[in-house]
């Protein structure tokens, strides 16, 4: 059976588009760009981390043309991605090296450098501010001013550039065994297909571009039983990481010739696992794997989630589905899912045909 | 100074600076632009903390521009979309490359800027410092 050719959609095609803008703007109000990277930052981040490219500006606009849909947003984004010409691959960044704004762990209560709380969510009521319908900008402006006064000199010599990490404590102490760095190029999935069994690199690149839901999902079922087991958070950190270009006029890749050319914001996360070891003398021996977490933007859920997952695909339990590498990084893509999902709106008229011809042969007895 | 403090101050620092020093070339050389600000990607390579392994953790957006000032080539880049900035730093780096006489009277100025922006590091620190936990113990 062959494909059928049709045409004379074009005019209600046209009539959709526009019809798609009216929508946008009937209520007569202009979203300006400046509006939505200052007042949407959760939606900029998750747009940024889903997209996997780092620009406030570009995710507003995205947001804007979506009318805040953040799959749609994503799509624009990675479309326009794939215009663009990768032009550096940046020097190794480092989370020591992050300035960190929010800092905290739930497996110690005092931690180097102490739990800094930053900006959370978390110690709200989430109760609903009915003010913010009224809310001015005069009032703003006045507030912020009173924010900006109330610049007190702390007694803290912490350096907030420079915080150690957890881990690194947990690694002198023996209970993390200490691997050295490894400096294998990463492998590019945005380069070449991936091929099953996945090298870590392409797990933790598809793991960071996931769509939030989804890992999120994903990382809550490995936890209900579908999985690994409860973990700890080591340390979750949200914070600005520098980052630098090698100066392509010089191959001596000195860090002091290098280009400052901006900063990201991310959360990164490190979750404990208690896991057992068989030694040579038989003896079974406890000690602690970790599970990694990082993504754009402050993003704590997914990137905690991101960590579950991270942890079970290296463990690759065939029992549980959230150990199924195939499983998970085919299906945690915002592009891949939804646009495999509105694939089903295209015409199957002919397919469709077909199993209805096999229907009706069964009904008659043929 | 060295590239990367130099660029480090220009682009976190108020981008005035960044004009006003590659004025000064512009003004006193034929500036010639070799590739125009133009937008792009960098790919950023991270370290995991895990296993310590090296992963690719997405792009960011950038604009690049690329001038020639004498026998001196210069280099700007800056994430977002920023070509006025861009350009100035292609203007800046060439000069530095090129051991301009511009430039003896450039590191005051750099220097004061580094200044102001630690002023303002510190500003933060102290902000961010204030949601540091005090634990107490409690007695039950």
């Amino acid at each position: 059976m062959g494909y059928v050719a049709v045409k004379g959609g074009t005019n209600a095609i046209a009539q959709s588009i526009k019809r798609l803008k009216y929508n946008r703007i009937k209520k007569g109000e202009i979203l300006s760009i400046n509006e939505i990277e200052s007042g949407m930052r959760g939606l900029i981040d998750q747009v940024m981390s889903e997209s996997s490219i780092y620009c406030e500006e570009l995710a507003a606009i995205s947001i804007k043309q979506a009318e805040g849909n953040p799959e749609e947003a994503v799509f624009l984004l990675r479309a326009y991605r794939s215009t663009l010409p990768r032009k550096h691959y940046s020097k190794v960044v480092r989370s020591e090296d992050m300035t960190v704004e929010r800092r905290i762990s739930a497996s110690f209560k005092d931690i180097p450098g102490g739990q800094i709380l930053g900006a959370s969510y978390d110690y709200t009521h989430r109760l609903i501010d009915f003010d913010l319908a009224d809310e001015t900008k005069e009032e703003l402006i006045q507030w912020l001013e009173n924010f900006n006064k109330e610049v007190d000199i702390i007694e803290d010599s912490t350096d907030i550039n420079k915080l150690p990490k957890v881990l690194d404590y947990l690694r002198s102490q023996g209970l993390i065994s200490d691997c050295g760095e490894k400096n294998n190029e990463p492998k590019d999935i945005t380069k070449k297909s991936i091929e099953f069994p996945t090298e870590r690199s392409e797990r933790l690149q598809i793991l960071t571009r996931g769509q939030t839901g989804a890992v999120t999902s994903l990382g809550y079922a490995a936890l209900r039983g579908y999985g690994d087991t409860h973990p700890t958070i080591g340390e979750l950190r949200v914070g600005s990481l520098p980052i630098y270009v090698d100066n392509p006029l010089n191959n001596d890749h000195d860090d002091e010739d290098s280009f400052y050319i901006g900063e990201i914001k991310v959360t990164e996360v490190e979750t404990l696992f208690p896991a057992s070891e068989e030694k040579e003398d038989g003896k079974v021996q406890m000690e602690l794997e970790i599970g990694y977490g990082i993504c754009y933007g402050q993003n704590e859920t997914k990137a905690i989630a991101m960590s579950i997952l991270d942890h079970c695909l290296e463990i690759g339990d065939p029992r549980y589905p959230t150990h199924d590498e195939e499983f998970v990084l085919l299906h945690i893509d915002s592009i891949e899912s939804s646009g495999f999902i509105s694939h089903l709106k295209l015409p199957h008229y002919v397919t469709f045909k077909s199993k209805l011809d096999s229907i009706v042969k069964t009904r008659k007895g043929e | 100074m060295k590239r990367r403090r130099r660029t480090e101050i220009l682009i976190k620092g108020s981008t005035d600076i960044a004009k006003k020093l590659a004025q000064e070339i512009i003004q006193n050389y034929n500036v010639k632009t070799i590739e125009k600000p133009n937008n792009g990607l960098v790919m950023i390579k991270t370290r995991e903390t895990a296993k310590k392994n090296l992963f690719y953790l997405g792009e960011i957006f950038v604009t690049e521009a690329k001038v020639q000032v004498e026998n001196s080539l210069g280099i700007g880049i800056v994430q977002g979309n920023n070509q006025e900035l861009a350009y100035h730093l292609a203007v800046i780096d060439a000069a530095y490359n090129g051991n301009f006489k511009e430039i003896k009277t450039w590191l005051q100025i750099l220097l004061n800027e580094e200044k102001s922006i630690m002023a303002d590091n510190e500003r933060y620190k102290n902000s961010v410092l204030k949601t540091k936990v005090n634990f107490e113990t409690m007695d039950v």
